[in-house]
């Protein structure tokens, strides 16, 4: 009976309920934040760097200012609180001092009355540069930061030692709403901002201190969000709006386009790996012995952290009793990288399970059985000797791969054939080939940091009905966090009828929409807000509220219905909010990277299956099967939505996707010429999702966003080498790669 | 962006519209379906102070048959030429390689006229129009000439074209007997050819009596591969023969390298789409 209450509430925890943005999307009709608009609104504009490394020596704004419909030129100097911001490091210009280096540093702002006028005045300032050499390798670069990692024997020995050295190139997030956002000068000497962001009070807190206010007087609010994954976590036009907007008295808009887009945010590290695995005969791993090497590009941005996943998680899901492991960061003059969907982990596995790859045809085993033998379960330790307290279903999930029906058989259709739409072949020079990865993941933010999230909830009737109000500052990015929201607070509160309040900076942080966080996060929050409103509640009766539950707007017992929630509201609503934490995690140890530095750990494992003409080069990825443990899907459809976006992302960096930069410059910033799947590029997915749950976690719930876009990449190039037999060591596989 | 301000006429003529562009001189600019101009000018690359349109004009829609030919109205759509019967019948090759332009939206907008008078040379129509040996009907103030396709692209987004002159329509022989297809390389669906070959092929008997093969993106305008052509012609209709002829598919080819592939590979693709392109054509199994 009680189980049966509990459930009931439809469009609660667990069930596929509908998102208030996805008709609205379909239709066109959802306001993004590059539609913002007020009156008297100004365009901003940004002058940026030609040069990926160069000293200003000088910057006159004279021409530009004496543009028609210009109302403000500024610089660095105009900059009126702390002249350089950061996630973790404040080392970036709000706009560039007395040095530029990368290409697309924003130099100067301008606002003016129309966009084109601004973009015309901004092409006016005359900046004097002295040209220097730009550092473009990583291992040229000074080092942000090295996470070591030992575990074991140092020295340990094997039978079978299997060696590779690997590249990932840069992957762009490739979001489709460019950075944008609409300040407005407020009249107690502050700033409302609207924009598209992950994280209002991260942004808030950077914008304040260079603008020199106090937090309470910039007010963030979200503007609807066209994607982020990662992209949006650091600082673009925020602070440059904001400064025009308090120097014009008006409002302010900026809206990057697409090129600008591609210069104006951080992207995926590109990366350099060295692996060293020796294992005993029958494929068992001994050792790992590992050096990463990413490019941080000019600043900070998240790279510390990314490095501390990229060395965490760099020995994939498996048991190995020796690990010697090396990760770096360094500072080059390419453009700064910093969080991309999967943060470190996908660089590692392209490397690790490629390797995985080798080891299995070194001891003769098939690719899925030498990974079961190693794979790590419950209870078994990372090399930071962090024990793994929670579901770890690594040869399940493969297991499950595996045994998933295979692909269709190479289709008579020349559309369905690489090259398909462009009937480049009837199935001359095609190979097919079957490739397996499985990756790992962290969920929410680690090594020690105070990681929570707020979330208020009000309980009120309205025309007699109950009603639960949930507020918070957590960004739906596209990921359909409020539908997630609804769903917990019609679980806990027992209504159908939930109104969730646009995300602001009026309620305390959320944390980021990142890290795989924010339906644990914030889902977590949001749930023990409802709790704390349903104790307060239970309190008016005159019984012990032991026992007591919500549900189907009455408050009820196993004995039956108790009161009915109406009454027992009245007319004083009750409102709680709650700051709410994860189980604390720790550093990691400077020298041996011990540490329990992670919350939770997420798997995913991908079966691809390509074929691949090899005259031409061209790979069409026919089918790809997947499945992921999710501890509990939430809203089902939209678990199998972000994986089957994950996977077609992981796709992208297998074979397309990449920010091409050379000696400093960014060589593509267009979606003409970087290339990300398209709908008749993405094949069918099967996709299989476990729900076993965490115990320390809401609901039982594991972070989804980010395990399908990690193994997916591994799974199709081992597809491709398996149709092909070359060795292909770098992401993205190109054609050129594949002929010859 | 937004582009800058200009002009806009919708003439309901031809005459009309030459009369216009003639006083308008080198600034104007004839729209069509707009899938080409509309980018260049949002993204500023070009500036006209006048945009004639020419979807007023009901004549320059449609295709319809001359004697040996068709004439296919320069502002045809390319949807309206993947369901139209006489292109079905007599210029196949035209139709597949209309499919392969850019994406449904685009194909519902654009028109041949405008694909053919851009003259990108990573296009797929130009080349197709080479293949056939298309000729293009150009209204001006002086009257109506025509050029063919061979002469017809002269530079990189270059036509014969002159200031004040309109295409109006495109003449395909047609070609009952002929085998054709049209290979476009792209990696991922719907973006530009990094290379295309168009093939035209008539056989005799056991042998190849005549070929055309058209390439695209291999230079600043589409190219005919008349090494590949001389080779096939008369040659035995075998894989071997095909694959010695098309050996010789990038000679005289210009193609650039640049961020989506090295001049390299796109010769490379050219040798192998040709060699695919042409058995296809000729129905000759090349595996």
């Amino acid at each position: 009976m009680k189980q049966l209450l509990q459930t009931r509430v439809t469009g609660g925890v667990g069930d596929s309920a509908a998102r208030p943005d996805g008709a609205l999307k379909v239709r066109g009709e959802f306001a993004f934040a590059s539609d913002l608009w007020a009156d008297r609104m100004l365009w901003g504009a940004t002058l940026r760097s030609p040069h990926p490394h160069a000293r200003i020596l000088g910057i006159d704004i004279t021409e530009a200012l004496r543009v028609p419909g210009v109302h403000a030129v500024l610089t660095h100097e105009d900059v009126p609180g702390s002249k350089r911001y950061g996630l973790e490091i404040a080392d970036q210009p709000v706009l560039a001092i007395d040095e530029v280096r990368y290409a697309g540093e924003p130099v100067a702002i301008v606002a003016a009355d129309h966009p084109e006028t601004a973009r015309r005045a901004a092409a006016r300032i005359a900046v004097s540069y002295q040209v220097l050499p730009p550092v473009t390798e990583a291992e040229d670069g000074q080092v942000l930061r090295h996470v070591p990692i030992r575990r074991g024997d140092p020295d340990a020995t094997a039978e079978l030692v299997v060696t590779g050295e690997y590249e990932v190139g840069m992957q762009d997030q490739a979001f489709l709403g460019p950075e944008a956002g609409l300040a407005v000068p407020a009249a107690d000497g502050g700033v409302d901002l609207y924009l598209a962001t992950q994280w209002l009070h991260a942004d808030q807190r950077q914008v304040a201190a260079c603008l020199g206010l106090p937090p309470a007087l910039v007010r963030l609010t979200l503007a609807g969000v066209g994607g982020a994954f990662g992209a949006r976590e650091d600082i673009s036009m925020q602070v440059h709006a904001c400064m025009l907007a308090l120097r014009t008295g008006r409002p302010v808009k900026m809206v990057y386009g697409r090129e600008e887009s591609f210069l104006g945010h951080v992207h995926r590290h590109p990366a350099k790996l060295r692996y060293e695995h020796g294992a005993t005969r029958d494929g068992r791993l001994v050792y790992v012995k590992a050096r990463i090497m990413l490019d941080g590009g000019a600043y900070a941005s998240s790279s510390a952290a990314v490095v501390a996943n990229a060395a965490t998680l760099g020995i994939g899901p498996y048991d190995v009793p020796n690990v010697v492991m090396d990760a770096y960061v360094a500072y080059t003059n390419n453009p700064p990288c910093g969080a991309m969907r999967g943060f470190g982990a996908v660089q590692a596995c392209f490397a690790y399970e490629s390797q995985m790859d080798k080891l299995a045809a070194a001891a003769g085993l098939d690719p899925v059985e030498v990974r079961i033998r190693n794979a790590l379960r419950e209870g078994a330790r990372m090399p930071t000797g962090q024990v793994v307290d929670g579901p770890a279903p690594v040869a399940e999930l493969l297991r499950r791969v595996q045994a998933a029906p295979p692909a269709p058989p190479r289709s008579d259709d020349p559309r369905l054939l690489p090259g398909g739409v462009g009937n480049t072949t009837h199935g001359e020079g095609v190979v097919r080939g079957v490739g397996y990865a499985i990756g790992i993941k962290n969920v929410c933010f680690s090594e020690g940091f105070d990681d929570y999230a707020t979330a208020r909830v009000r309980l009120e009737l309205i025309s007699g009905e109950p009603v639960a109000f949930v507020h918070t500052a957590a960004a739906e990015v596209g990921q359909g966090l409020v539908t997630v929201q609804a769903q917990v607070a019609r679980t806990e509160l027992g209504v159908e009828r939930v109104v969730v309040a646009t995300a602001d900076t009026s309620v305390g942080s959320a944390g980021s929409s990142s890290a795989s966080r924010q339906t644990y996060m914030t889902g977590g929050a949001v749930r023990a807000a409802c709790a704390a409103v349903r104790q307060r509640l239970f309190a008016r009766l005159a019984r012990d509220p032991a026992g007591l539950w919500l549900a189907g707007g009455k408050v009820v017992s196993v004995d039956g219905v108790v009161a009915d929630l109406a009454e027992v509201l009245g007319d004083d609503p009750i409102e709680e909010t709650v700051e709410w934490r994860h189980r604390p995690t720790s550093p990691l140890d400077p020298h041996t990277g011990q540490g329990d530095a992670h919350v939770q750990y997420a798997f995913a494992a991908h079966r691809a299956t390509v074929d691949v003409d090899v005259e031409l080069g061209l790979v069409r990825v026919v089918e790809i099967a997947t499945a992921q443990d999710v501890g509990k899907a939430v809203n089902p459809q939209a678990v199998v939505g972000q994986i089957h976006g994950g996977t077609a992302q992981g796709l992208g960096l297998a074979v397309m996707e990449e920010i091409q930069v050379v000696d400093g410059m960014v060589r593509n910033p267009s979606f003409t010429d970087y290339l990300i799947p398209t709908i008749l590029d993405v094949p069918p997915m099967h996709v299989e999702v476990l729900e076993l749950a965490d115990p320390h976690a809401p609901y039982g719930l594991r972070g989804v966003g980010e395990p399908p876009a990690i193994s997916s990449t591994p799974a199709v190039v081992a597809a491709i080498r398996a149709a092909t037999g070359r060795p292909l060591t770098r992401v993205p596989v190109r054609p050129e790669h594949l002929i010859g | 962006m937004i582009p800058s301000a200009f002009d806009y006429a919708r003439p309901s003529t031809v005459q009309e519209a030459v009369r216009i562009l003639s006083e308008a001189g080198e600034d104007a600019k004839v729209l069509a379906g707009g899938q080409s101009l509309i980018p260049v000018l949002r993204l500023r690359l070009a500036a006209p102070s006048l945009l004639v349109d020419l979807g007023g004009i009901a004549e320059l829609r449609g295709v319809s048959e001359s004697g040996d030919e068709l004439v296919i109205g320069a502002m045809t759509r390319h949807a309206d030429i993947l369901r139209d019967p006489l292109v079905a019948r007599y210029a196949p090759l035209l139709a597949q390689a209309t499919a392969t332009v850019a994406d449904r939206q685009v194909r519902h907008l654009g028109t041949i006229g405008g694909s053919l008078s851009h003259a990108d040379p990573a296009g797929d129509l130009p080349s197709v129009s080479l293949a056939l040996d298309a000729v293009m009907t150009i209204a001006g103030p002086a009257g109506e000439r025509s050029v063919p396709a061979s002469e017809f692209f002269v530079d990189y987004l270059t036509t014969a074209m002159q200031p004040g002159e309109v295409l109006v329509a495109v003449r395909v022989p047609k070609r009952e007997g002929w085998g054709t297809h049209y290979e476009k390389f792209n990696r991922v669906a719907q973006a530009w050819a990094l290379v295309g070959v168009a093939a035209a092929v008539r056989r005799e008997n056991g042998s190849i009596a005549e070929a055309r093969v058209a390439l695209t993106n291999m230079g600043t305008t589409p190219l005919r591969a008349t090494a590949v052509e001389q080779a096939l012609a008369g040659a035995l209709a075998s894989a071997d023969a095909i694959a010695s002829a098309a050996a010789s598919a990038a000679e005289g080819t210009s193609p650039s390298s640049d961020v989506s592939a090295s001049a390299e590979y796109r010769t490379h693709l050219a040798k192998v789409l040709t060699r695919r392109a042409v058995a296809a054509a000729g129905g000759i199994d090349a595996a």
